[in-house]
């Protein structure tokens, strides 16, 4: 069973084509890029992979239920439940530290666990950082506070939307390293980006343009 | 789960703790709209009080006088003033009045006391003084004009007594008898001389009497009698007014209790409209400083929209969210309430200290309406902007910025 | 490119600056309605006063105290008396329009029912015309409005302007008890002078020793005294200033001010220039003011200023408080945009004009409608406590703007100053 299918998916704002017939499979434990320019339909791909959005027509499988009738509640639990997301933008709490940024995640999927926390910063080695403020954190260190929250309910995959926009080369390469290091955990990863360089390190690059998938390829290097 | 009701509270008390400087914004909304409300309902509530007290300028509003012939005595003046509550009785002079000739015109003299009669009659004018010892004498400004006096003169009132056993001669310093020679009965010319301390101007009937002291009029007249009118001045609203002269006319005393009518329906007309005044004046305070309390509460959450976008990707169900947020509101809205009570209480002792230099009465219910509204107020305020960005979709919120 | 930013914020933010102005004009209308009320409620509460009744009596100058102790023992002696023609001289001083009421008064003791009675004759509702140097005064007048606090017991008040002033009657409920007399009865007065047959047509409780009395129309009593256009008296109700330092050194003697004092004493509505100027006006009258009602006046009015400019000051201070709160957090909220301009190399002087001609266009329009809101708050409460409306100052509207502008000024500076430290980099990447 795939971890993910996208059915002849299509997306539909007013009279914009977003996302056209589109058919993807992912894999359990695969690292796919999904590549293209601006409005090439990647956001809408991803909130329909995040199941933050319900395509027009077509149908999308996550580990072979069929979410495309699912209320909004349903849905909320499924991106909760099965998926850790991360964002351009570090969407931390202001307010709360690195490590209870991460205990929300905990928070609303089941139960608190301070110490299953700290190991998720662990990971992402922000061990000493975890009792800082994100306005005293490092743009790149606030991106790996959100990947150990996305990690923390253990999700049968991460979505990652331009994870590096924001980054120097120094922390991009950091968060790169991070990936790399899940991926060979065995983490189910999807990364929307427009970096060549975060394509060039996964294990299979899909191009879209104008809301179709023009190329699927594997990376030859892996 | 029971540390995660800990990590409730943990994000609560971050919440408020690290945004700092918007909480402080929000709760000094709450603050100063529940001081006011507050503040203005304890004004509210003592104003007739106070202004009743104000309103004794116009002097008194009550009179006691004898219900028999008799006159009234010392003991049940005491005893009908006991069934006027000690904070509501502002004074009382006791008058006893005589028939004098001072100068061979014949003049109305009246007994009193100055100190309590200055308390009871604010509004008596006096050029000079108050008679500071027996032997000194105010005078009605029309009998002054009349007799020619002006402060500091000397006169002498004559009064002529018929000798009876009640008389008791030998007081008299200087006197003739003579007999009447139709009747009999024997007379006694007595004089007294007085000082005039001070002219008494009050463009009233006041003026065309003359004052002197109890034990001067008992000298005077060789008698030492009770009062005849009692002038009594009590701070209370109309209906209180109303209770204590039937209290005081029930009792078996001999003295009837009549309002001042001039007085107490001009003051109960007066008051009514102060304090539809001040009630109108309230509400509206109170209206408007709520709709600011509630369009600061509405910013403030509008501000964290895509907090709450981020909370829905992670997972949390719109309950939880508007669970989450109302804590925060309504704590605010306690904490706030409690602080501008206390603010209020103070602001309106400072009003009533300033204005009516008197204490205003702490009541528990407007401290506890206060808490309990400013609690209403911020969690209406609060519900309608969080219901709002609940509904929002999430991707929406994280994308658009 | 200036003012196309700004036009930018209100087609974009047209909802946040909307509710920010609607905060500015909730501000603007406490401080109004306040203001206005505070700045009438002498006026109003003055009026109120009028209650209990004249503040000043004209009497003959030489008027001598023995008649009235005489009185006691019911001997008449000759009195003094003024001119009924002379009343209207009262309209035509410089304060005429604070008289709120006047009525003349007369008096006489006469033999009813084999008792005497005191008879007075005075105005109720008199309509009243004087002419002088081609002016002519009119007035609607007498003691109607100056004895507020009787009760008519039975009948009502004696309606001069339908029956006219003949011969009726209102007797006071001690004596009317004592000879049961009832509305409608007709009574009979006899005096060495001559003899008045009178029709009652109210009974009175007045709580005072008027209840022993019958007050009827002035002409009766003239004839009944032999005094044709003569009056005792004139009971004047005026709506006065408060008495103040001014006001008690004139009262010792007018002649002691300076000029400018003397014209400013004379042009203020004291009750001692009013009464000066009544005696300038009728010279053989002595006009004085019944200190009992005219000092407390001043006292009592004295105190509701006071409550209402500490209530109103609060009022200020919540709303002052109220709308810069919201203006710093509206500056607050937009801290990113503001980011965005100074990444893109706007000067902080040029960001802070812009965001404060937005705020001011704001604060022009909020506090426009506020004041518009306040006046009519102002209206309600004038309407529903003194039914009358409350006067709208210009200093209210002037002092409205001036402080909506400062504290919208006041408000932002600081939250502009706090936003203008941070640093770009750190709003635009620093999490939202």
């Amino acid at each position: 069973m795939s971890l993910l299918e996208l059915k002849n998916v299509s997306k539909v704002y007013g009279n914009l084509r977003a996302l056209d017939s589109v058919n993807l499979t992912v894999e359990k434990g695969e690292w796919i890029a999904i590549m293209g320019p601006s409005g090439s339909g990647k956001s809408t791909m991803m909130n329909i992979i995040g199941c933050l959005d319900t395509p027009s027509s077509g149908h999308v499988i996550l580990e072979g239920r069929d979410i495309t009738k699912e209320s909004n509640r349903a849905l909320t639990e499924l991106h909760r439940d099965k998926i850790g997301f991360v964002f351009q933008q570090f969407y931390l709490i202001n307010y709360l530290t690195a490590l209870e940024n991460v205990m929300v995640a905990q928070y609303y999927h089941s139960m608190t666990d301070e110490k299953e926390a700290m190991a998720a910063l662990e990971r992402v080695g922000l061990k000493d950082r975890a009792k800082h403020l994100p306005s005293q954190l490092s743009g790149g260190e606030q991106q790996r506070v959100c990947i150990a929250r996305a990690l923390i309910n253990s999700p049968s995959l991460i979505l990652a939307d331009e994870p590096t926009g924001n980054l120097d080369e120094a922390n991009e390469n950091m968060v790169i390293d991070i990936l790399k290091k899940l991926h060979s955990e065995g983490t189910s990863l999807v990364v929307v980006t427009h970096d060549p360089e975060v394509g060039e390190v996964a294990q299979r690059v899909v191009k879209l343009s104008h809301g179709k998938i023009v190329s699927d390829e594997m990376n030859t290097h892996s | 789960m029971r540390s995660d009701r800990q990590f409730f509270f943990r994000q609560i008390l971050s919440s408020a703790l690290r945004r700092r400087s918007r909480m402080i914004i929000a709760i000094l909304a709450i603050i100063v709209g529940a001081s006011i409300l507050s503040g203005l309902e304890m004004i509210y509530y003592d104003v007739p009080r106070q202004m009743s007290s104000e309103f004794r300028v116009y002097g008194s509003n009550v009179i006691f006088s004898p219900s028999s012939e008799m006159d009234i005595s010392e003991e049940s003046i005491r005893e009908a003033l006991s069934l006027i509550p000690q904070k509501a009785l502002e004074g009382y002079t006791p008058y006893r009045y005589e028939n004098t000739k001072i100068h061979n015109m014949p003049v109305t003299l009246a007994a009193v006391d100055f100190d309590s009669a200055s308390r009871t009659s604010p509004y008596w004018h006096i050029d000079g003084a108050f008679p500071s010892s027996d032997g000194e004498v105010l005078v009605g400004a029309k009998v002054a004009e009349e007799l020619s006096i002006s402060v500091g003169s000397l006169i002498s009132c004559e009064q002529t007594l018929e000798i009876t056993e009640e008389i008791d001669t030998s007081k008299i310093s200087s006197y003739e008898i003579y007999t009447d020679p139709e009747t009999g009965e024997a007379y006694a010319d007595h004089k007294l001389d007085l000082k005039v301390s001070g002219i008494l101007d009050t463009g009233g009937s006041e003026e065309e009497y003359v004052y002197m002291s109890y034990s001067d009029a008992s000298y005077l007249t060789l008698v030492d009698r009770g009062y005849d009118i009692v002038e009594v001045s009590i701070a209370s609203t109309h209906s209180e007014l109303q209770n204590i002269l039937s209290r005081i006319n029930q009792s078996a005393l001999d003295i009837s209790a009549k309002p001042v009518k001039r007085v107490t329906a001009s003051e109960g007309q007066v008051l009514k409209k102060l304090q539809a005044l001040f009630f109108i004046v309230t509400v509206v305070v109170l209206v408007l400083t709520m709709i600011c309390v509630a369009t600061t509460m509405t910013a403030v959450i509008a501000e964290r929209r895509s907090e709450i976008g981020l909370r829905k990707v992670l997972g949390a169900s719109d309950s939880q969210i508007v669970t989450q947020f109302m804590t925060e509101g309504l704590m605010l809205g306690g904490l706030g309430g409690i602080l501008g009570a206390i603010l209020g209480y103070f602001f309106a002792q400072y009003v009533s200290m300033n204005v009516f230099a008197s204490s205003i009465t702490m009541r528990p219910v407007v401290i506890l309406v206060t808490i309990l509204v400013s609690v209403l107020i911020t969690g209406l305020a609060s519900l309608v902007p969080i219901k709002n960005a609940v509904k929002v979709d999430p991707a929406l919120v994280l994308k658009g910025e | 490119m200036f003012f196309r930013m700004v036009k930018g914020t209100f087609v974009k933010q047209w909802k946040k600056m909307l509710m920010l102005a609607l905060t500015i004009a909730l501000g603007a209308s406490i401080a109004t309605a306040m203001l206005s009320v505070m700045l009438d409620v002498g006026d109003r509460i003055n009026e109120e006063l009028k209650a209990y009744g004249s503040n000043i009596i004209v009497v003959p100058q030489s008027e001598a105290v023995r008649s009235k102790l005489y009185d006691i023992e019911g001997e008449s002696v000759e009195t003094d008396y003024l001119r009924e023609q002379r009343i209207g001289e009262l309209l035509t001083i410089f304060w005429a329009n604070n008289i709120t009421d006047f009525a003349p008064i007369s008096d006489t003791y006469a033999d009813f029912d084999g008792s005497e009675v005191k008879l007075i004759g005075t105005w109720y509702n008199h309509h009243f015309e004087f002419s002088k140097k081609g002016s002519v005064y009119e007035r609607d007048t007498g003691i109607i409005n100056l004895r507020t606090w009787w009760d008519i017991v039975e009948g009502q008040w004696l309606d001069e302007q339908s029956i006219g002033s003949g011969e009726y009657a209102m007797v006071g409920s001690l004596l009317a008890r004592e000879h049961g007399i009832k509305v409608g009865d007709r009574i009979s007065v006899t005096t060495e002078n001559s003899s008045e047959i009178l029709t009652v047509v109210g009974l009175y409780d007045s709580g005072d020793i008027d209840d022993s009395h019958i007050y009827t129309t002035l002409p009766v009593v003239q004839r009944l005294s032999n005094t044709e256009n003569l009056i005792k008296k004139i009971e004047v109700s005026a709506i006065t200033s408060p008495t103040d330092e001014l006001a008690i050194k004139a009262a010792k003697n007018p002649s002691l001010l300076s000029g400018d004092e003397y014209d400013l004493w004379y042009c203020t509505a004291y009750v001692s220039s009013i009464c000066f100027q009544i005696q300038e006006a009728i010279a053989e009258a002595s006009a004085t003011a019944v200190r009992q009602i005219a000092d407390s006046e001043g006292k009592i009015l004295e105190k509701t200023e006071l409550l209402m400019s500490l209530i109103t000051f609060m009022s200020l201070v919540g709303a002052t408080l109220g709308v810069s709160n919201l203006v710093t957090s509206s500056v607050m909220e937009r801290s990113g945009e503001i980011a965005l301009l100074k990444a893109v190399g706007a000067q902080n002087i040029q960001i802070t004009t812009l965001l404060l001609t937005e705020f001011l266009i704001t604060a022009v329009f909020g506090a426009l409608g506020g004041y518009f809101m306040g006046y009519g708050f102002a209206e309600i409460i004038g309407r529903s406590v003194f039914s009358s409306s409350v006067e709208m100052s210009g200093m209210v509207a002037f002092v409205v703007t001036v402080l909506i502008f400062s504290i919208t000024i006041l408000g932002s500076i600081p939250a502009i100053r706090i936003v203008l430290k941070l640093r770009p980099s750190e709003v635009l990447h620093g999490g939202h």
